[in-house]
């Protein structure tokens, strides 16, 4: 996972200094400490609005967010569902070991039914996704396939870097202490990378397969699915960072803009 | 002009009151624009129901000789649309007093008002529907009335009237027009008039602006640099994000609605992490959802300015009403011990210094910055002197570029200091990659739990707000009156009105007394301590039922048995005569 991530910044060709890793709460916490970037250490569940912000402050930083399935799917879930809304150009990679690994193992909510503790149905991210009209990027890779991930890094990067928006990738990454699935998971996890009959930019065709697998048993991975925006922007987006503040630029508009306030008296 | 031997009146208080859809707002309006012609200075207050329409609605104005930033305890002008209106403001009425009254629904309730008010009634909103065909227009009859009988002359009115319907398209324009030509018609020929004569007392035509709290603050954001903001709508905080919404844009910033408290304060944050001079509003329970990214940005050493506009709580509480029971949330808020720096505007024109100020305390000391305004603060209009931009400072603080970070033999983040701020650099800066992060952390932004390194970054933070003070970096108190007064007054916020004329009243009848309103609630500054020390009796004056403002000061070294409280919580504006009643034995704390 980080090698994939490494290895993917450095074929983009972004320089350390234009990175910026946003990790959340839980083991993928860590991330930002490994990796040769700017790294800030967010609180948990709030990766998505910390990241979108800095991206949004200076739209030329390759913003990373990455955290895990209780990180992005319990306490965080609200800014995933509106991520995919707004679809601001930042990577999210969400590490998904279907437990609370760092409080001991409690379920999440990714955990199957068959989770000691669990009750419930879990969450599907990628069904999650497909359902927000704006979303434009989701993939699926898997711990155990360390070159279909490093190309999926690279894809959803490359997706973020180019201004086409939100690039959600969802990383299978057993948890070897409380939920190792490393003896499961080959046998489940299905690539769709190879199908070439398959179209990602059609909602309707990503929905066919995720049925047919989930009938069959099986988890797909790869990319699942990827269009463009549905109004592409004709200026580059605004940048914060890029303006300069001090007042000898601004004066006679701050000034002008005060007049709005000042009041009629006759004379 | 009739030479009259009524008295003259240079303070007039204003209420038009009936149910949302009234008119209310826009007859308040129409005679503010009168009289600001006159040279008065005008405040404005809001009182409405929280709700999207209808409901008891009333606008309050003032128009005063003086710059004053609150209405007084007494009414001189009621116009009321419906009975409630009589029936809410009747206690308000001075002597002298015209009450306007629509009795198109009903009489004028009887054994209400006072005997010494004079009362002009007439059916406005039959009126309009018999000669206009809609009872809209009524408000429009009773502009014109009332105009009348002030003694203010149809033309202006008429051009006032033009002023706010214009834009309405001409057919409305000419039956408001109309409308407002009944009203002066049917004033006339009652012989409707006051019992005093307006007299305002500025001669010369200074510039002055108009502006509420929210707005002059938004403003003094965009000027002082800030460029990023993020929020969730709430009243009564909304203005705030309104206005850069429109503003920020042409200045190369950004504004996002986003889902809710908890995203803005956080994107905030990115902004600031990535160098941009960031900024959230919120008012009382938005502050409460916001205190884990506050503490956030304490520990991880992050400039974050954010606003708390209060209003009453607890919970939901009285969204429209003003309170000032966050104090202790705002100052004492947030998980574990970190520094923030929190002011406290009194006025409009605070309201931009102090922004200005808190972005820059926000970057030179590396903390969370919070602007605790209250509702009347953020949200009531006055007339003030235009803004000093030409003495507006930025100050980025221990800012590193490429060049200086070279110079460095190794770039520390949190690197130890005397004064406890670090240099720090933006993303993209070469050389100068970061970790910053909520946990415990050593220099260079590892986590660690390493005890000796727990102390010294603890200690390292604190350093900031001692350097803060012993520098004088704080924003200092705004003092009123005489040196050496019998009587001190402390307040904050929209205290600050109230506690003005309060001094001059007291003043007035032999009292010698001062007020401070101090600009910075925390850290207490010292000289907040030493008002205290000066006087024999001082009165913190708050609006919440705790006394949470002097229970503040006497933690934080002043003597609290000469200090007594004037509380108000009932969800209204706190008056000078409350404060007067209290110091001169008449009353006391609520």
């Amino acid at each position: 996972m980080l090698a994939g991530l490494e290895a993917a910044l450095a074929q983009c060709g972004i320089a350390k200094e234009d990175v910026l890793v946003v990790a959340g709460i839980g083991c993928s916490g860590t991330l930002q400490n490994y990796v040769e970037a700017n790294g800030y250490h967010a609180l948990h569940g709030r990766v998505l609005p910390t990241a979108a912000g800095a991206k949004l402050a200076n739209p030329d930083l390759c913003v990373v967010g990455a955290g895990g399935d209780g990180d992005g799917l319990a306490i965080g879930v609200g800014h995933l569902v509106h991520a995919f809304r707004t679809n601001p150009s930042i990577v999210y990679l969400l590490m998904n070991n279907s437990t609370y690994g760092l409080t001991k193992g409690q379920p999440s909510p990714t955990s199957q039914s068959d989770y000691s503790g669990a009750r419930d149905m879990p969450v599907d991210p990628i069904k999650l996704g497909l359902a927000m009209p704006g979303t434009t990027f989701l993939a699926r890779g898997y711990s155990g396939a360390p070159d279909q991930l490093s190309a999926l890094t690279s894809a959803a990067i490359t997706h973020a870097s180019e201004g086409r928006g939100f690039a959600f990738l969802e990383i299978l990454s057993p948890c070897v202490a409380y939920n190792d699935r490393y003896t499961e998971w080959p046998s489940r996890v299905v690539s769709i990378d190879d199908d070439a009959s398959y179209d990602s930019a059609d909602p309707a065709a990503v929905a066919r397969m995720l049925d047919k697998q989930a009938a069959a048993g099986k988890t797909p991975s790869g990319l699942i699915f990827q269009r463009e925006r549905g109004s592409t922007p004709s200026e580059p987006p605004p940048s914060p960072a890029a303006v300069v503040i001090d007042l000898s630029s601004r004066g006679p508009d701050y000034a002008a803009l005060m007049e709005t306030f000042q009041v009629r008296a006759s004379a | 002009m009739i030479t009259s031997t009524r008295p003259a009146l240079s303070d007039l208080n204003v209420i038009v009151a009936g149910q949302g859809g009234d008119g209310s707002l826009t007859v308040a309006n129409v005679i503010a624009d009168l009289l600001r012609e006159m040279h008065f200075n005008i405040y404005t207050e809001r009182d409405v129901m929280s709700r999207i329409k209808g409901g008891a609605a009333s606008a309050a104005l003032r128009a005063s000789r003086c710059e004053r930033y609150g209405l007084g305890d007494q009414v001189q002008l009621l116009v009321a649309f419906d009975a409630s209106g009589i029936h809410n403001a009747a206690e308000r009425l001075s002597a002298g007093a015209l009450v306007v009254y629509d009795d198109s629904d009903g009489p004028l309730p009887s054994g209400v008002l006072p005997e010494c008010v004079d009362v002009a009634t007439a059916p406005f909103a039959r009126m309009a529907v018999g000669e206009l065909s809609r009872p809209i227009y009524k408000s429009s009859i009773a502009i014109g009335f009332t105009a009348h009988a002030l003694g203010l002359a149809e033309s202006a009115t008429h051009d006032a009237v033009t002023r706010r319907f214009e834009r309405l398209g001409p057919t409305l324009l000419e039956a408001n027009l109309r409308a407002v030509d009944m009203g002066f018609e049917l004033a006339r020929d009652r012989n409707a008039q006051a019992s005093y004569e307006l007299q305002a007392g500025a001669a010369a035509a200074k510039p002055r602006l108009e502006i509420s709290g929210n707005d002059a603050l938004a403003f003094g954001f965009l000027v002082a640099g800030g460029r990023f903001f993020a929020g969730y709508p709430i009243t009564p905080a909304t203005e705030i994000m309104l206005w850069l919404d429109k503003h920020l844009p042409r200045f190369g910033g950004i504004v996002r609605q986003v889902e809710d408290e908890l995203a803005a304060v956080n994107m905030a944050i990115g902004a600031a992490l990535a160098g941009v001079r960031s900024m959230t509003a919120t008012s009382s329970p938005g502050f409460a959802l916001m205190q884990e990214g506050i503490s956030q940005a304490g520990s991880g050493e992050i400039p974050l300015v954010v606003v708390n506009v209060q209003r009453g709580g607890p919970s939901t509480g009285l969204p429209t009403k003003p309170e000032q029971s966050d104090l202790e949330m705002i100052v004492y808020g947030g998980n574990g011990e970190y520094p923030r720096i929190v002011l406290t505007p009194g006025d409009p024109s605070d309201c931009f210094t102090l922004a200005v100020d808190a972005c820059n305390l926000a970057e030179r000391f590396q903390c969370p910055v919070i602007l605790a305004l209250d509702q009347p603060t953020g949200q009531n209009m006055a007339t003030i002197p235009p803004f000093d931009l030409d003495n507006v400072e930025i100050d980025r603080g221990k800012r590193l570029d490429a060049s200086s970070i070279a110079q460095l033999d190794v770039y520390k983040r949190y690197a130890m200091t005397a004064d406890g701020v670090s240099p720090y650099a933006v993303p993209a800066t070469p050389g100068g990659l970061f970790l910053v992060t909520g946990n415990e952390h050593d220099e260079f932004g590892r986590v660690s739990t390493n005890a000796g390194n727990r102390v010294r970054m603890v200690e390292k933070r604190q350093r900031k707000l001692d350097q803060a003070m012993a520098q004088g970096q704080l924003p200092a108190g705004r003092c009123v009156g005489e040196p050496g007064a019998e009587v001190g007054l402390i307040g904050v916020g929209a205290m600050f009105g109230p506690l003005t004329e309060a001094v001059e009243r007291l003043s007035a009848q032999g009292v010698s007394a001062a007020l401070l309103q101090p600009r910075t609630v925390w850290p207490v500054l010292p000289e907040t301590i030493e008002f205290v020390r000066q006087h024999q009796r001082v009165y913190v004056v708050e609006q919440n039922s705790t006394a949470q403002l002097r229970k503040m000061l006497v933690s934080e070294g002043a003597d609290g048995s000469r200090i007594e409280s004037v509380l108000r919580f009932d969800g209204r504006p706190m008056r000078a005569g409350t404060i007067v009643d209290a110091v001169l034995g008449e009353g006391g704390a609520q």
